[in-house]
């Protein structure tokens, strides 16, 4: 008895033991052949165009109209949409200082009911984005287009380009909220943001955080919001910022358009919101520059990237919340034209540029290139 | 006047103790204020407190840069400072390659003056960043940043050797003159260590401007990373403790290359017998 145990245990040992020997063995012949690192450089996005065409880099992911810009300019073919890399991944949010909610304009109102009215405009901007992108032949669409000009400074082929990957919305849904559950944890695991920082900001675990860094009470209050005959707050705007020539938050620049609701106010006139420009430029050139400025005090309500918006708000503890989505999706990885680059395989070795570490962008890019089975390197 | 050498060290020391003294509680006095701002900023929950961390805070940030690789770039303090580094010592050479020569040239020759100055005189107010994303462009990510750098250098370098030239003092050319010295005898006797106090005044100047210059040109694009570029990227995150850290490092480098300099600067006056 007791020697059959011992030729069993000595039978078990050399079965593991050999299995363990072949599942290496094996492993190690399966091994591809060398994978080689897939290497980034950062730049701001209106170099990109540049250092593409002489060859400094080897390709780019940028937001939109820059990818369709280099490729409607036989610079660069796009290699991959960013919601292939990631389906309705969020993008641009609608963020509110909450020192701004917390104000008293006197007269009844506040910082949070002139939320409520800016929000209630940019639904409807959005919808009517919407909208006049589902029919073509519309003159909405027409109009659309020619906003698009005016606020990117691109031309009508480059904008119509960029409209056909946009996705405007509005509702912060279930899939935007895993979204920006999933974003926030690898700012985390990429080392962006450090676990304590959720503790100082006094948050639970990244759920909580998701949970109170969303606020839906302005969507939710949408249809209680009525049009106003005067503007409510003439001596008080509301400072918006938006990142110049982005074309996802183009819904601001619709808003505040007069000829969009037919009338001689604009959609935010309409609900009785007078806005300025808190940018004395046209617009800040990065999220992390526009967060700055939330927490310099000098914009109460702005469209940015959620990456920025969550980055700055857990490391800098900057007073901000996200009242509404922007869009999702619209990034691209654009590389040279005819250089075979045909996958993200194909991007061993080469030189991709990205905004900045602090980016949706940059995010993308890792996560395209890290399930490929390749590592994202700094170029140096 | 006394003679007795121990008596002359023990007041140079007692003299020295103050001065240490002093930089340290000046230093102390900096880092409290410092701790009471952000203690003020932090309890009263500003909104943009974090902009303003606690000195303690940032000194773990400093020594976690250089102990752990960034996991987004995959590399440490050291690796930044090579870089920059790196960029800084080809951006000197280029300067005085270019610089010592044309000044020699331009404070030697009237009518080198006259070709060279209007485009100096032009360039030199124009601040090197501006020329950033053409360099960028132009360049290439590997030898903009380092022409930023060089250009920095580039002005006070050749501005001081110029003056070195012009300031020599006439009474020791004729002297030279009398002597018999040939005209590269005078150049290599009298105009070259006369003008070398000048020159090291340039390249300390020069130098700072350097380092100035490279955080600017590499938060803009660059191979390899660098304190500025580590300096950006960590305040577009928004990780400030780590960007003040950045910002030691470069303060420290910058003490450290003049502070080179400035001892290049002593044996070589000692060497060529100005001092």
């Amino acid at each position: 008895m007791e020697r059959n145990v011992l030729y069993a245990i000595v039978v078990a040992a050399i079965v593991i033991v050999s299995s363990a020997a072949a599942v290496y063995v094996l492993t190690g012949d399966d091994e591809p052949k060398e994978k080689y690192p897939v290497y980034f450089v950062t730049m701001g996005v209106s170099s990109m165009k540049g250092a593409l065409a002489s060859g400094e880099i080897d390709g780019f992911i940028a937001w939109e109209p820059f990818g369709s810009e280099a490729i409607l300019e036989d610079l660069g073919e796009p290699l991959i949409w960013s919601g292939e890399i990631m389906p309705n991944h969020p993008c641009c949010v609608v963020v509110a200082s909450t020192d701004y909610l917390e104000l008293d304009l006197g007269g009844g109102l506040t910082g949070a009911s002139m939320t409520s009215r800016f929000v209630k405009a940019h639904i409807e901007a959005t919808s009517w984005m919407v909208d006049a992108l589902d029919d073509k032949d519309s003159a909405n669409y027409t109009l659309l287009v020619e906003l698009g000009v005016q606020f990117t400074g691109k031309s009508e082929a480059i904008v119509e380009s960029a409209l056909d990957h946009m996705k405007y919305g509005y509702e912060m849904d279930q899939t935007f909220m895993e979204g920006i559950t999933n974003f926030t944890e690898m700012f985390i695991v990429g080392g962006a943001i450090s676990e304590d920082k959720l503790a100082i900001g006094g948050y639970e675990d990244v759920d909580d955080f998701v949970d109170q860094y969303t606020n839906e009470t302005f969507l939710d209050a949408e249809s209680a919001v009525q049009p106003s005959d005067v503007i409510l707050n003439p001596d008080d705007p509301v400072r918006i910022g938006f990142l110049k020539s982005d074309i996802h938050e183009l819904a601001q620049w619709v808003a505040q358009n007069t000829t969009v609701g037919g009338g001689a106010k604009s959609l935010f006139e309409t609900y009785g919101v007078n806005v300025v420009n808190a940018s004395a430029v046209g617009g800040y050139a990065s999220g992390p520059e526009e967060m700055d400025k939330f927490a310099a005090g000098e914009v109460d309500i702005g469209y940015l990237g959620c990456a920025p918006a969550i980055q700055k708000h857990l490391n800098a503890q900057v007073h901000t919340v996200i009242v509404a989505q922007a869009n999702s999706e619209g990034s691209a990885i654009v590389v040279e034209a005819d250089a075979g680059i045909e996958s993200i395989d194909d991007l061993q070795n080469k030189t991709i540029a990205v905004p900045s570490t602090g980016t949706i962008q940059f995010v993308l890019l890792k996560r395209a290139v890290n399930d490929e089975g390749l590592e994202l390197k700094l170029k140096t | 006047m006394t003679n007795d050498p121990l008596k002359a060290l023990n007041k140079k020391l007692k003299d020295n103790w103050t001065q240490y003294l002093l930089a340290v509680i000046s230093i102390a006095v900096f880092i409290a204020a410092w701790h009471l701002y952000a203690a003020y900023l932090h309890e009263n929950d500003s909104g943009y407190q974090g902009y303003i961390p606690y000195p303690l805070d940032v000194a773990e940030a400093l020594v976690d840069s250089f102990r752990y690789e960034d996991p987004n770039l995959g590399l440490t303090m050291f690796d930044h400072i090579a870089a920059s580094l790196e960029r800084i010592l080809l951006g000197f050479v280029i300067a005085i390659v270019i610089a010592v020569p044309l000044g020699l040239l331009m404070g030697t020759f009237r009518k080198a003056d006259a070709v060279g100055r209007p485009i100096v005189e032009l360039i030199r107010p124009i601040p090197p960043l501006a020329w950033i994303p053409i360099f960028i462009v132009v360049l290439g990510m590997l030898w903009g940043p380092v022409a930023i750098v060089a250009l920095g250098i580039f002005f006070p370098v050749l501005l001081n050797v110029m003056f070195g030239v012009r300031s020599v003092e006439p009474t020791l050319m004729d002297a030279a003159k009398t002597l018999g010295a040939n005209r590269s005898q005078m150049f290599l006797k009298v105009v070259l260590p006369f003008t070398t106090p000048y020159l090291m005044t340039g390249v300390k100047v020069g130098l700072g401007i350097g380092w100035m210059c490279i955080v600017a040109a590499e938060m803009v694009g660059n191979y390899g990373g660098g304190v500025g570029y580590f300096i950006k990227d960590t305040a577009d995150v928004g990780a400030f403790e780590y960007m003040y850290a950045g910002m030691i490092v470069i303060g420290l480098l910058g003490i450290l290359t003049t502070g080179v300099a400035g001892l290049i600067e002593g044996r070589l006056s000692r060497w060529m017998g100005m001092k």
